[in-house]
């Protein structure tokens, strides 16, 4: 309850009045970074893959009667309702592909034990559409997941083959609870079944991970060169001691390598974008994580357009919450926690309440889609030639259920989707289906089946 | 042989105000007698009888049948087992309201089990196995402060640890990746410039913003700011050189304010002075901004850390209460408004620099870095490698060997090529800290080990564990002396060199590291309770709760006391801000200090605001949240999480017609639906007898003007009203606690999960523990003395 209920402090237009006076570093401010090498359209689609963790309170039955996720028409002539989840989007829904009523089903318990471990469970489900293995150590199992795929055909050539992104913190008292490892909760994209990747909060340290750290461009020269040698020795001392260790310890040591082989070849990567093209400055990097939720997403998106204008990298993985967190977004009208609120027992103003935090995180993305149609690429916007899959892995999050969960796409005039659409799936199609078309579209004309897919989803 | 021990909980520590009986309670700790296999199968016929109504093939309560199973036989399936000894110890089963037999039956059955699994584990138990451990965030800021004197957020760089079973340092769950290494590498670059300097530093910005939680009222000040300030920003800094620097100022708030005085000072001397709105031709708005910048002119500071801190002058001594705009103290509504006067608030900081940079001055971590200082040409490459040699051994935590350094001196000589010895010695330090002997606690397996065979772990790999777990850093020169030596696997040197790290301050990283994870003190700062309701509250508040915990944990360490202490302490670590907020008199200052506690109202951990916060939400207190963290963190014995669809409290009507219920009378109608009484049963009660803790922990006897209804009933039978009752219920049966903290603490020690095979020793050492009158010395060197602790099991074929 609050007393005053004047006006919330917009911290992000406080901080852009002192990035423009004081030379705070706000990415948005900046001109673009980097060494800029622009794509054309018959460059590799961009995809960029959005998480949202307690589904959105349009999916409950109730609420799906007032169309508070997919609309009552389908088609081209889709109205949002003022209730609706995606009236933010309303400016951009010539390049909107709603798609509702697809379950996710892998993410449902298979087994007494897992009953009730949904949200430990569901975001290693999301871009893996497979149902994760329940234990709490190294043996995890899940499935690779749709940005990776992505990211290992199509990645190949830029710095980094993929951007893993986060807003919340990871470190929650005592752990994971119903024996799942935190990975299975913590990360969405997953290089192989076993091999979940860490997500990055800091807006700070994703900056550096994207353009490398030092300031300037002849230090991060510098740093390069340093690198370069110290890899070669650091490759060199792994080989030295693989030989003294035990057979479990020989896996991890393994791993190492490989991760210090991939810096070697991005830092090469690096090398050979900057003997061409035009040098240009980069901002300065960003702060660490800012308390503001909206500012946070704010940040993780000028980072993904700035990745994208400098083509550092096409794909991108971005976890915009943790499970079970109870998080209050005073901006979006109500104080409730995210997580409890989620449970609103079906209660017709429970579930308006929950909606209201459901709209504000969702109307988030409306920033971002604005910056990659206002940034202009080799030809047309960023947007074109970019991919944004946005969903959730649970559908009414006060059942815990997995069906029905909301997904919509975004993108330009890009020949993958031709947006400014409604389609709702006949009961029972997985999301997987939705994916596997994705992936055909996107070029993967050889991937036959995706997690649970049955067959192809026909997106206009 | 009959083991009993007696705690009595001495009237002395009962003070004022509080029925001053002494207690005794008499607990059966150890099996007194052997059953025979004829009293097994009776305690067969006792789980027959009174456990398969429930866990039935059919009924599967717990997804557990117990039909088949038989005493004699419990080894067969020891998870089973282990499972029945937790509720059974715990005194959870059979649940309340079922029949139970009579007599001391319960006992006996659970001591049968616990003998059955202990007897077939003799002689066999395996010490487990884990792949090696990463140095995460915390052990890298540990690292780089033994290292150079440096105070760092690892933050910055490395990604986020991820916890298991409580812990951050669980070895099978630390991934490793690129993007990992990626982040070891600019650490690394970062660090070294930092602990070198850099007098060619390029001029950058770093820009530092305060927590909105943290008060600027009138009578907080922040860490380094001098007497007569209030609020501001207090930041340490690494300055890479000596030069000029510029530090500007970020507000929120403020609305109509003017003439503040800013006072803005390095290491706690003034360098500047400036006034919010000083002229009416600045216009501040109601967000704080100011048309123009508001910024120091040049600064000089040296290179190094320093600890720069804005403050406003503080202008009004004396008492302050300002009751209609209590929530101006923080931000932490984040709401302003149009129209009223509000106190500015400082937000940000950004130091700009080096401008004209003259150098790098001496610094703490440069006189630790540079033992040698050549004169010539000549002496610079032995110096190099007296540095690196030095350097290397403590980072490598082991003997060095020829190649460690020679392949350091390279990086020496490549950077002194390009820049002279200081940029060869940080290239050499910058590739020293992403060498994998210092990211890695790897532990060399002897040559010849068969799949599944049992090795003791070497000696220099033992000193690291032993350092790990009771320091936070690598070993000192003595314990790689003793390891050297081969003396260290010798258990009773082991022992002697953990007895004598306790006694080293460093060993505070129990209660830093261990204590703060164990008991979740990182959950505390995720609760922000409501601003309105409690204005009072702030991060320095929560700060002080986090440190009282610490400091509490680490009295009963550094003082041998009983862990039982955790409850029946009558005593607790303030300082004047978190004793008033207590209501203990006679505490001046910001120092903490041991004090008693005034009276029976706190006691032990259950008065701490540390737990009672961070079992709240922002609204109201949670008896629920409150009853599960004791019965999970403390007991061992979570329950079972809700089942999806249950309707949370808040759906519960909080009314009855015109009569505004308590959380206790909402709690019983929420008891009411059966699908949730069977665990709020337990849950309940233990936290209702914590509700005469507000939020924010802080005494209270009304809510909604109702008077506190805190009365339940303890699982056990017992009638449970406040804190000291609940802690008596507790102790009654310190076994859930005994063991759940031995398990607590071989995790942590062993960096793994504490699986079932475990559980014999984990009861070992509790047993050891309780000879000693549960000594906190007796459990370290316990788990230190294990084969766990020492030992290792090379994995299956198999498991590969």
């Amino acid at each position: 309850m609050h007393f005053i209920t004047g006006k919330h402090i917009e911290r992000r237009a406080f901080l852009k009045g002192m990035g423009a006076t004081i030379g705070l570093p706000m990415l948005d401010a900046m001109t673009p970074a980097g060494r800029g090498r622009l794509t054309s359209s018959d460059a590799p689609k961009r995809l960029v893959c959005i998480e949202e963790v307690h589904g959105v309170a349009g999916c409950n039955d109730w609420a799906a009667s007032q169309h508070l996720f997919a609309p009552e028409t389908v088609g081209r002539d889709f109205e949002l309702l003022p209730g609706n989840v995606l009236t933010s989007l309303e400016p951009y829904r010539d390049h909107l592909t709603i798609v509702s009523n697809t379950d996710v089903r892998m993410a449902e318990a298979f087994a007494p034990p897992e009953i009730g471990g949904d949200h430990f469970r569901s975001s290693a489900v999301f871009l893996t559409q497979s149902h994760p293995r329940q234990t709490q150590g190294s043996d995890l199992m899940a499935g690779t997941s749709l940005d990776q795929l992505h990211a290992q055909r199509f990645g190949a050539d830029t710095v980094l083959p993929s951007l893993q992104l986060c807003i919340e913190p990871t470190d929650k008292g005592g752990g994971c609870d119903y024996n799942y490892s935190c990975s299975y909760t913590d990360s969405i994209s997953w290089a192989d079944p076993t091999t979940p990747l860490p997500m990055i909060r800091s807006p700070r340290a994703a900056f550096d991970l994207l353009f490398g750290a030092g300031g300037t461009e002849e230090e991060r020269a510098f740093r390069r060169r340093t690198h370069s040698s110290i890899l070669d020795w650091v490759a060199q001392e792994v080989a030295h001691l693989r030989r003294e260790v035990g057979a479990l310890d020989r896996q991890r040591i393994d791993r190492y390598l490989d991760s210090v082989r991939e810096i070697e070849r991005r830092i090469e990567r690096v090398e050979a974008r900057n003997n061409s093209g035009e040098p240009r400055t980069l901002p300065g990097a960003p702060p660490g994580v800012p308390d503001s939720f909206s500012e946070h997403m704010q940040l993780m998106f000028d980072l993904q357009v700035l990745a994208f204008e400098t083509d550092i990298t096409r794909v991108t993985a971005f976890k915009t919450g943790r499970d079970a967190s109870n998080r209050a977004f005073p901006e979006s009208g109500s104080d409730r926690g995210f997580h409890p609120a989620s449970h609103h027992g079906g209660r017709e103003e429970n579930i308006l309440e929950f909606n209201k935090i459901c709209q504000f995180r969702v109307s988030q993305l409306a920033y971002f889609i604005e910056r990659l149609k206002s940034t202009e690429d080799a030809e047309g916007s960023l947007l074109d030639n970019t991919v944004v899959l946005w969903g959730s892995p649970m559908g009414d999050a006060n059942l815990h259920n997995h069906r029905r969960c909301p997904l919509i796409l975004l993108g330009g005039d890009n020949g993958v989707l031709e947006g400014g659409s409604h389609y709702n799936a006949p009961d029972g199609t997985p999301m997987a289906n939705v994916f596997l078309t994705l992936l055909h579209r996107l070029g993967h004309d050889d991937v036959h089946s995706f997690g649970d897919s049955t067959g192809e989803f026909l997106l206009g | 042989m009959k083991l009993t021990v007696a705690m009595v909980a001495a009237s002395a520590m009962l003070a004022v105000g509080f029925a001053a009986q002494p207690m005794v309670i008499t607990t059966p700790v150890v099996p007194p007698s052997h059953p025979t296999s004829t009293s097994a199968e009776a305690m067969t016929e006792v789980v027959q009888q009174y456990c398969t109504r429930c866990h039935s093939d059919a009924r599967l309560r717990g997804d557990l049948s117990l039909e088949d199973f038989s005493v004699e036989n419990a080894a067969s399936d020891p998870a089973v087992a282990e499972r029945m000894i937790r509720k059974l110890r715990a005194g959870m089963m059979p649940p309340p309201g079922a029949r139970r037999p009579a007599g001391d039956t319960l006992v006996t059955l659970v001591e049968s089990l616990e003998e059955v699994i202990d007897d077939a584990a003799e002689g066999r138990t395996s010490p487990g196995n884990r792949p090696f451990q990463r140095v995460n965030r915390a052990e890298y800021e540990r690292l780089v402060d033994e290292l150079f004197g440096l105070t760092v957020d690892a933050s910055t760089w490395l990604p986020e640890d991820q916890i298991s079973a409580s812990f951050d340092n669980v070895a099978d769950v630390q991934g490793i990746s690129a993007t990992l290494m990626d982040a070891y590498l600019t650490a690394a670059s970062d660090v070294a410039r930092q602990a070198v300097g850099q007098s060619d530093a390029p001029a950058a910005s770093h820009t530092y913003s305060n927590d909105p939680a943290v008060s600027q009222h009138e009578w907080e000040t922040v860490e380094g700011a001098p007497y007569g300030t209030r609020g501001g920003v207090s930041v340490l800094h690494t300055f890479p050189a000596d030069g000029k620097y510029i530090f500007t100022l970020g507000f929120m708030s403020g609305w109509g304010e003017r003439f503040h005085d800013i006072d803005v000072s390095v290491d706690g001397a003034q360098v500047a002075l400036l006034r919010y709105s000083a002229s009416t031709a600045r216009t501040i708005d109601f967000q704080g901004r100011l048309g123009y910048p508001m910024r120091t002119d040049s600064v000089f500071v040296r290179a190094g850390q320093h600890r720069i801190a804005a403050a406003f002058i503080r202008q009004t001594d004396g008492p302050y209460e300002d009751l209609i705009r209590p929530n101006d103290w923080s931000l932490s509504g984040t709401e302003a408004s149009y129209g009223t006067t509000s106190l500015p608030h400082l937000m940000h900081l950004t130091v700009e620099g080096p401008y004209e940079p003259t150098g790098v001055s001496e610094t703490p971590s440069r006189s630790r870095i540079f033992s040698c200082r050549p004169t010539s040409r000549n002496e610079e490459r032995p110096c190099a490698e007296e540095i690196i040699t030095r350097l290397a051994a403590q980072a490598y935590r082991r003997e060095l060997e020829d190649r460690d350094v020679d392949a350091l001196l390279d990086f020496y000589d490549q950077g002194a090529g390009e820049g002279g010895f200081e940029l060869g010695i940080r290239t050499a330090i910058e590739a020293m800290l992403v060498s994998p002997y210092f990211l890695f606690r790897i532990e060399t397996e002897p040559g010849g080990v068969d799949p599944g065979e049992i090795f003791p772990v070497e000696d220099v790999d033992l000193a690291s564990r032993l350092s790990f777990f009771l320091w936070g850093v690598g070993p000192d020169e003595r314990l790689l002396d003793v390891a050297r030596r081969n003396d260290l696997s010798d258990p009773d040197v082991l022992e002697r060199e953990a007895r004598r790290m306790l006694e080293d301050p460093r060993s505070a990283s129990l209660s830093t590291r261990f204590a703060h994870l164990w008991l979740r003190l990182q959950d505390l700062e995720k609760v922000q309770p409501d601003a309105f309701w409690f204005p009072n509250y702030s991060r320095q508040l929560s700060t002080d709760m986090r440190r009282e915990t610490e400091l509490f944990f680490d009295y009963l360490v550094r003082e041998d006391r009983s862990l039982l202490d955790l409850l029946e302490a009558d005593y607790t670590f303030v300082n004047e801000r978190l004793a008033s907020h207590y209501g203990i008199d006679g505490v001046i200052g910001d120092d903490f200090r041991r004090v008693p506690y005034p009276d029976a109202t706190r006691r032990g951990l259950l008065g701490h605001g540390s737990v009672l916060v961070q079992t709240s939400l922002a609204n109201r207190t949670s008896p629920v949240l409150r009853g599960k963290w004791v019965m999970e963190v403390l007991l061992g014995v979570p329950p079972p999480p809700p089942p999806p669809g249950v309707p949370d409290l808040e759906e519960t009507a909080s009314s009855e017609g015109a009569k505004i219920l308590t959380t206790s009378e909402r709690m019983a109608a929420h008891r009411a639906n059966p699908t949730c009484a069977s665990c709020h049963n337990l849950i309940d009660p233990i936290g209702l007898a914590l509700d005469n803790f507000d939020v924010t922990g802080k005494w209270r006897t009304r809510e909604n003007g109702m008077p506190l209804d805190t009365r339940g009933t303890y699982y056990d039978g017992s009638e449970i009203a406040t804190a000291s009752q609940l802690a008596d219920a507790l102790l009654e049966r310190p076994i859930p606690l005994v063991r759940n903290f031995t398990e607590k603490l071989m995790t942590y020690a062993l960096g793994r999960r504490i699986e079932v095979e475990d559980q014999p020793s984990v009861r070992e050492i509790a047993r050891e523990a309780s000879r000693d009158d549960y000594q906190m010395s007796a459990f370290i060197v316990g788990v230190v003395r294990s084969d766990a602790f020492r030992m290792k099991q090379a994995p299956d074929v198999a498991s590969n």
